[in-house]
């Protein structure tokens, strides 16, 4: 339905370089942790993996581990084990998308406009082709002083015959974001944790580092060394073609 | 109780101070009674329990999925968030019924709530300015005190607190959403 699709021309927005709301990496908590408390550090088993704390579901032994390590030191309980996987999304103009509907039917991007969209997704090797993405973005406000925009956005992420995620939380078209994963299929069943949306070039290149905890080993296919993000990257031509080598079984399109 | 099953209670208030253009309410259906087909983009403002701290906002979308006119009121599907300023946000999805209380499922959370679930319940005390909520939070670590409070009991004639309403520093959490 091109009618209804209109690629606004969006003037490019002067990203801060890299800069992000500061979560809880920066907190430091008033209250001493009781022994049962989850712990706050980073205790992961990925070495950039600072943005986050893990949360600990104990087991019983855990439990009484703890207990005895009471006096010892802070306590370390097991950590949850946490995969970081690595997406681009790319919006190559040629999927109808964003549908802006201006909805609120004011001049200015207000609460009311619905953005629907779908855009292709890359290993964050940049050479498979993995899928799509898809959802919605619900414009929230017009925020002048950053010239740009809060959205709520609910979508989800497609891989192929691996499965997908979904996930739920802000997008703000000025600065990097978190939205929390709110679950997923195939040998994504079960995944809960957090993703940091990182905007590259708005709204054409997105890079995604997702936090997942819940599921079982992510396959090496999806775990390639991951291309730094800059706004020149640009998927390698098999991937673009979607060759058999440049792409996963069935990906999604 | 295994620690892996706590839940820790959290209370919010949520007010609709009429400054923020919301709800939005989009007449899709295009016809005269609320009806399948209308979306209700919305967003709110929230403070602590206690109402002596502004936290953030809400924000998310109602999806009219039928009109009750025996229960004079409606069924919606609401799916939005609550942000919590530097401590991130927890996203719900679930029925919001004008006329009685629900629980919502907590599908997660960013920053402190990241890992989150459980449920919470939403009471509607003024329809639709005024709602508290009950955050029955699990698997996450021990929540901050200054979210914490023993919390205002909900009844019609509740206002944040001036200063909360003011946004004054000490009445409002660290870079609180806005």
């Amino acid at each position: 339905m091109a009618s209804t699709t209109s690629l606004k021309p969006i003037p490019s927005i002067n990203l801060p370089s890299q800069s992000h709301r500061a979560l809880a990496s920066n907190f430091s908590y008033s209250k001493p942790f009781p022994f049962h408390g989850l712990n706050l550090s980073s205790v992961t088993e990925t070495s950039s993996f600072t943005s986050s704390r893990s949360s600990n579901p104990f087991t019983t032994t855990a439990f009484f581990f703890n207990k005895f390590k009471q006096e010892a030191a802070p306590h370390t309980p097991k950590p949850t084990k946490v995969q970081e996987l690595h997406v681009y999304e790319m919006n190559e103009r040629d999927r109808s998308s964003p549908a802006v509907l201006k909805l609120s039917q004011k001049p200015v991007n207000s609460l009311g406009d619905l953005v629907p969209f779908t855009n292709k997704l890359y290993s964050g090797d940049l050479q498979k082709r993995v899928g799509i993405t898809a959802g919605l973005c619900v414009l929230i406000q017009h925020v002048p002083e950053k010239k740009g925009d809060r959205y709520e956005a609910i979508y989800s992420f497609y891989f192929g015959d691996y499965g997908h995620l979904s996930v739920q939380g802000p997008y703000l078209t000025y600065e990097d974001s978190y939205l929390a994963v709110t679950g997923g299929s195939g040998i994504f069943e079960g995944a809960y944790g957090q993703v940091k949306l990182h905007q590259i070039v708005f709204p054409m290149k997105l890079y995604y580092t997702f936090y997942l905890k819940g599921i079982g080993d992510l396959p090496a296919e999806l775990l390639g060394k991951p291309v730094p993000p800059s706004p020149a990257v640009e998927p390698s031509a098999a991937a673009k073609a979607t060759e058999p080598h440049g792409s996963i079984p069935n990906f999604t399109n | 109780m295994a620690a892996s099953d706590k839940v820790q209670e959290l209370h919010v208030y949520e007010m609709n101070e009429r400054d923020r253009g919301s709800p939005a309410y989009l007449r899709l259906s295009q016809k005269p009674v609320n009806s399948l087909g209308d979306i209700v983009p919305f967003s709110n403002k929230i403070y602590r329990g206690d109402l002596e701290k502004r936290i953030g906002i809400t924000a998310g979308m109602c999806i009219l999925i039928e009109h009750k006119p025996e229960l004079k009121g409606d069924r919606y599907e609401a799916i939005f968030s609550f942000y919590f300023g530097d401590y991130g946000h927890i996203a719900v999805q679930g029925p919001y019924l004008t006329y009685q209380d629900s629980y919502l499922a907590i599908t997660g959370g960013s920053g402190i709530f990241e890992g989150v679930s459980g449920q919470v319940k939403l009471h509607q005390i003024v329809f639709p300015f005024k709602i508290f909520y009950t955050f029955y939070l699990k698997g996450i670590g021990e929540l901050p005190e200054e979210l914490l409070c023993k919390p205002v009991d909900p009844h019609p004639a509740v206002e944040a607190a001036p200063a909360a309403k003011a946004c004054e520093p000490h009445a409002a959490i660290a870079n609180f959403t806005n």
